[in-house]
């Protein structure tokens, strides 16, 4: 830390080895150059300062409100309930069904994503006319703001007049105007299609960056082993897809779990509480029951369930070597 | 021998034939959604209504459009204190995304260097917690950081959440630098610094200019997440002075009285920045996602 560490071992593989000799312009750069933990932290300082503010703090901050009796109905009762909140959520019905909720729409959401996902990587990697057009139109639906997308597809949806509705009419699939966000399992389907559509593109694109990255030689090899096409992509595509895909899953999940705006702007949880997930039954037991206690309970226990999920594939990925800090 | 390769060619053009195919209906199942919501911005209030839906609107107009950069004049229709609103929320949407990505990727670069050049104690801890605060669902942070900001006197200010949208995409910007770092080869840096650069020259005038399609890509990607926001931004603003974008829309869409031909013109507006971003950027957001997702 002191300059005179100067002379000191050289910590940092010898990067910086054979400057010793050189004094340093300014004291800083001798203090920065030769102390490498030191150094380390303070170019790590702004984001760690970043993060301990705007997460640490408030994630510490609602474990401890999530203990209490606290609602802004009457803002001056702040008592501890120690698990209270915890408890009252896992007795009540309204969490067991949102728990169901959240499932359904997070497997149906990852699963399809994860097809189209593998599919459209598959398609984007094979030569065809035209395939750079849709490498660029694949972006679309990427970069609309979710509450676009939700404002898009409730559009769509319109029970009187929705282009869906005007469009199965005439190839004759329906026979009068359904209301499709009206009914449980309609409004359920309607809001992972409206969150696939926006949330595939990521996925074709990571998948399709690793496709590129397979070396040739493995198909070659595998083609003089005497595989078929489809020999071809169960043995070396697949596996080559397992890691690729595991990050996929990862990435899709939390935004599954934790989608809001598109909710909001699509369904706010109904018909009744058909689409309440979890997410959006935080975001109602907060600010519409102004019930800061128990929405951070909730809130804690998606944390919980996210980071579970999360340990499960990071050990997948783990256990395969390929996770490298 | 000719009858062989007239099969294999065949069987090329009937896969191409397929793959095709395949392409076209991808593209109607991205296309068709978005090309209804552009079309009915084009559109009278009345086509819009019409039963059955119309594809290409009847009577084209661009007067939605002008309503909403003459909001006070064209005509007095519901909603339209939402389409006054859409002009300056795009402006605030702008500067905050802007500067949660330029944050992003200062600090992002300085992080990211340690990681992949410097071994020091606690380095593979400090990943993981980055990496781990992505974990928390935002709706987890929204109290205690409203209450914080409220304290500081920041809320309905833009730099509140500038600060806020720097934490979504930071441990990202920082793991994909690492590895954009790790492939510059360690010889340049040294060659730059037995030159008689100074630590920061060196990180200025050779790392970051070769790390550029990495920055770029960190950067659109934080941009895009920053623009995108909308539990954050409706919590923490208030007035016009800090509304963003999304905060406008999300008014549009879920008061029912709004003009249709309104709301979707209010949805392309929104869509308009990030899409010619992406576009733009798109072989950055492209290599840095894949570089930053797949490498490991």
């Amino acid at each position: 830390m002191a300059p005179t560490v100067a002379a000191g071992p050289n910590r940092i593989n010898g990067l910086h080895g054979g400057l010793g000799r050189r004094r340093g312009v300014f004291g800083l750069r001798r203090l920065l150059t030769y102390e490498s933990t030191s150094f380390a932290y303070v170019l790590n300082a702004p984001s760690i300062a970043a993060i301990a503010i705007l997460v640490a703090f408030p994630i510490v901050d609602s474990a401890w409100i999530s203990l209490h009796h606290y609602n802004l109905m009457r803002p001056h009762v702040f008592a501890f309930v120690g698990l209270g909140n915890f408890l009252q959520i896992l007795a009540s019905a309204e969490f067991w069904a949102a728990l169901l909720v959240t499932a359904e729409f997070t497997s149906l959401a990852v699963v399809l994503v994860s097809l189209l996902g593998v599919g459209g990587a598959l398609l984007l990697s094979s030569p065809f006319p035209g395939r750079a057009v849709l490498r660029v139109l694949i972006l679309i639906p990427w970069a609309i703001p979710p509450v676009v997308n939700g404002l898009m597809w409730q559009w769509i949806y319109d029970p009187k007049v929705g282009v869906l509705n005007g469009l199965l009419k005439a190839l004759g699939v329906i026979g009068h105007y359904q209301g499709w966000l009206s009914s449980s399992s309609g409004a359920l389907l309607a809001l992972v299609s409206a969150h696939v559509w926006s949330m595939f593109p990521l996925a074709v694109i990571l998948l399709t960056g690793a496709l590129q990255r397979i070396p040739g030689e493995l198909y070659d090899a595998a083609r003089i082993d005497g595989s078929d096409e489809l020999g071809l992509f169960r043995h070396v595509t697949l596996p080559w897809l397992a890691q690729p895909l595991l990050v996929v899953l990862i990435i899709e999940t939390m935004y599954a779990l934790h989608a809001f705006d598109v909710i909001y702007v699509l369904t706010s949880g109904g018909p009744g509480t058909a689409t309440t997930t979890l997410t959006w039954q935080t975001y109602i037991t907060t600010f519409e029951n102004l019930d800061f206690g128990l929405g951070d309970a909730y809130a804690w226990l998606i944390s919980l369930l996210t980071v579970g999920l999360s340990v499960i594939y990071f050990r997948a990925l783990y256990h395969r070597g390929e996770f490298e800090a | 021998m000719s009858s062989l390769r007239v099969a294999a060619s065949w069987r090329k053009r009937r896969r191409t034939a397929l793959l095709v195919v395949f392409a076209i209906l991808l593209s109607i199942f991205i296309l068709a959604p978005f090309a209804w919501l552009v079309l009915t911005s084009f559109m009278h209030e009345k086509d819009a209504l019409s039963v059955p839906p119309q594809w290409i609107p009847a009577h084209p107009t661009f007067s939605n459009y002008l309503s909403f950069f003459n909001p006070s004049g064209v005509r007095a229709l519901v909603g339209s204190q939402a389409a006054a609103d859409t002009l300056p929320g795009i402006v605030n949407s702008l500067i905050v995304a802007t500067g949660a990505a330029l944050l992003n990727v200062i600090l992002g670069a300085l992080a990211g260097y340690s990681f992949a050049r410097l071994q020091f104690r606690g380095r593979s801890s400090l990943l993981m917690l980055y990496l781990g605060s992505r974990m928390v669902p935002g709706i987890a942070l929204i109290i205690p950081l409203y209450l914080m900001v409220r304290l500081l006197g920041l809320l309905d200010t833009l730099p509140a959440l500038m600060l806020t949208y720097l934490t979504f995409t930071l441990p990202f910007t920082i793991w994909l630098l690492k590895s954009y770092f790790q492939a510059i080869p360690r010889a340049i840096e040294e060659a730059a610094l037995v030159d008689g650069c100074t630590w920061a020259q060196m990180l200025f005038k050779v790392l970051l200019p070769m790390a550029k399609p990495g920055l770029a890509g960190a950067g659109m990607f934080a941009f895009m997440t920053a623009w995108n926001d909308y539990l954050f931004a409706v919590i923490l603003t208030n007035t016009m002075a800090s509304k963003t974008v999304t905060v406008v829309v999300a008014g549009f869409a879920t008061d029912v009285t709004t003009a249709r031909t309104l709301m979707t013109t209010g949805g392309v507006l929104a869509v308009i920045p990030p899409l010619v971003l992406a576009f733009i950027f798109r072989k950055f957001v492209v290599e840095g996602l894949t570089a930053g997702a797949v490498k490991g």
